[in-house]
């Protein structure tokens, strides 16, 4: 798949992220991988279609959902991944892949983006394409968090 | 729930006979029947409808502009045109004075029932507009696909799910809905129904080996067929919506949490000698 087409997604991470009181994030890695993603606790699935298909996933450790929880309700204690707590993750995601799909739209290619789906679970694999797709690491206040980008070609 | 008001405008007697019909079992009644435009001004003031079906050729003006003068007394007016003619002067200038659907005749009582529904939602509630005009085709389209794909009979029962999270072991596969509304669907069964449902989707035999991998492909095919087929038909009765699929995702593992507070989900549950095969069907709170 197209590396060029990574670029929105990370720029809607480090564009959305300090909006909502974070530090700006850093990229720490970038990989192809043609191998299931491999859930780290908490994982959402966002779908989109249009121009391109294809589904991208934010996949965090469960203590990394609840600091970013908390910093999305103004530093309020999150002290179990509850409903609250997964609708602010959910919100996230969905604000995320929204930016994301306005880059994609500077870049000539609309797309529609589905209501986001949070998968919570340990080890559990996630299926996003038949080939490969790209897995980018960004660092936000030393929490990790995993976004993997599936194009149909 | 509460009766919602239609009052039927047509000048054939056949024509609204037809309407009241269709509607004589639902939860719409018919609180007036109109046969020109001035009558039908006059009895939606006196009976307030919620909600008009009204006919194009009428004798002393036409549907547009007997909708224009209902609207002058009630700008919240809801009016579906039924008429023979369905074209795309017809629906613009509709649209302009005010029609909210378009309907051609002759119209069949689930096309005429789930527009009344999506027109009144906010009378009958969110919840049975999305179980009634979407879901239903679901389950519809999912008993139908068994049999299509896998050759397998079942029961089917919807429910509207009251906790905000799935419970997956086994496989499940994610597929999103975008357009109006926006949602996803997730098909999902244990392990063991995967095996026997894709080896029946291949055309092997219970004892013959299928790898892990392929399982999980013919399953997440058989989600985007399904979900494929229910959206085509429902955008085929509502002609000015349009929902999209986007590509499967597929999760696979044992213990998984699917969690979706913000959606109102119903679950469909299809019994099979295979095992149960689970949909949950899900749109965003607001249509």
């Amino acid at each position: 798949m197209d590396v060029k087409l990574v670029n929105p997604f990370i720029d809607a991470f480090t564009t959305v992220l300090p909006q909502m009181g974070f530090p700006t994030p850093q990229r720490t890695g970038m990989t192809v991988n043609n191998q299931n993603a491999v859930s780290q606790g908490v994982a959402v699935i966002v779908g989109f279609t249009k121009e391109i298909r294809g589904n991208v996933v934010y996949n965090m450790s469960e203590d990394t959902a609840k600091f970013i929880a908390s910093t999305m309700m103004m530093g309020m204690p999150v002290e179990s991944f509850d409903e609250m707590a997964q609708s602010a993750i959910s919100e996230m995601s969905n604000m995320l892949t929204a930016n994301a799909a306005t880059n994609l739209t500077a870049l000539g290619l609309e797309v529609d983006i589905s209501t986001p789906s949070l998968t919570v679970g340990s080890d559990f694999q996630i299926k996003i394409s038949n080939e490969q797709y790209l897995c980018v690491v960004m660092d936000v206040s030393g929490h990790q968090v995993e976004i993997d980008i599936a194009v149909q070609q | 729930m509460e009766k919602v008001k239609v009052m039927v405008v047509d000048d054939s007697r056949i024509s609204r006979m037809m309407v009241s019909s269709m509607l004589a079992k639902t939860n719409f009644e018919v609180c007036a029947m109109a046969e020109n435009s001035a009558e039908a001004v006059a009895l939606y003031a006196k009976t307030k409808p919620d909600v008009v079906t009204m006919d194009m050729n009428l004798p002393d003006a036409d549907g547009i502009e007997c909708t224009r003068r209902i609207h002058a007394i009630d700008p919240k007016a809801k009016i579906v045109m039924i008429s023979a003619m369905k074209d795309a002067k017809l629906i613009m200038q509709g649209r302009m004075a005010g029609i909210g659907s378009f309907l051609q005749k002759p119209v069949s009582t689930n096309e005429l029932i789930d527009t009344l529904m999506i027109m009144c939602n906010e009378n009958v509630g969110a919840v049975a507009v999305y179980r009634e005009s979407y879901v239903t085709t679901f389950a519809k389209v999912l008993q139908q696909s068994l049999v299509s794909i896998f050759g397998i009979q079942s029961e089917v029962e919807i429910s509207q799910n009251e906790e905000s999270v799935l419970h997956v072991d086994g496989v499940a596969a994610v597929i999103g809905i975008v357009g109006e509304p926006k949602g996803r669907v997730a098909l999902y069964m244990d392990s063991e129904t995967m095996y026997s449902l894709s080896k029946a989707m291949l055309g092997m035999d219970p004892q013959d080996d299928l790898s892990a991998d392929e399982a999980e492909a013919a399953i997440e095919e058989a989600g985007n067929i399904i979900t494929g087929r229910a959206v085509s038909r429902i955008n085929d009765v509502f002609k000015d919506k349009e929902m999209r699929i986007t590509p499967p995702g597929t999760v696979i593992g044992s213990d998984i949490i699917l969690s979706n507070p913000e959606l109102i989900s119903f679950n469909v549950v299809a019994k099979t000698s295979y095992g149960n095969v689970f949909m949950n069907v899900g749109f965003a709170r607001g249509v």
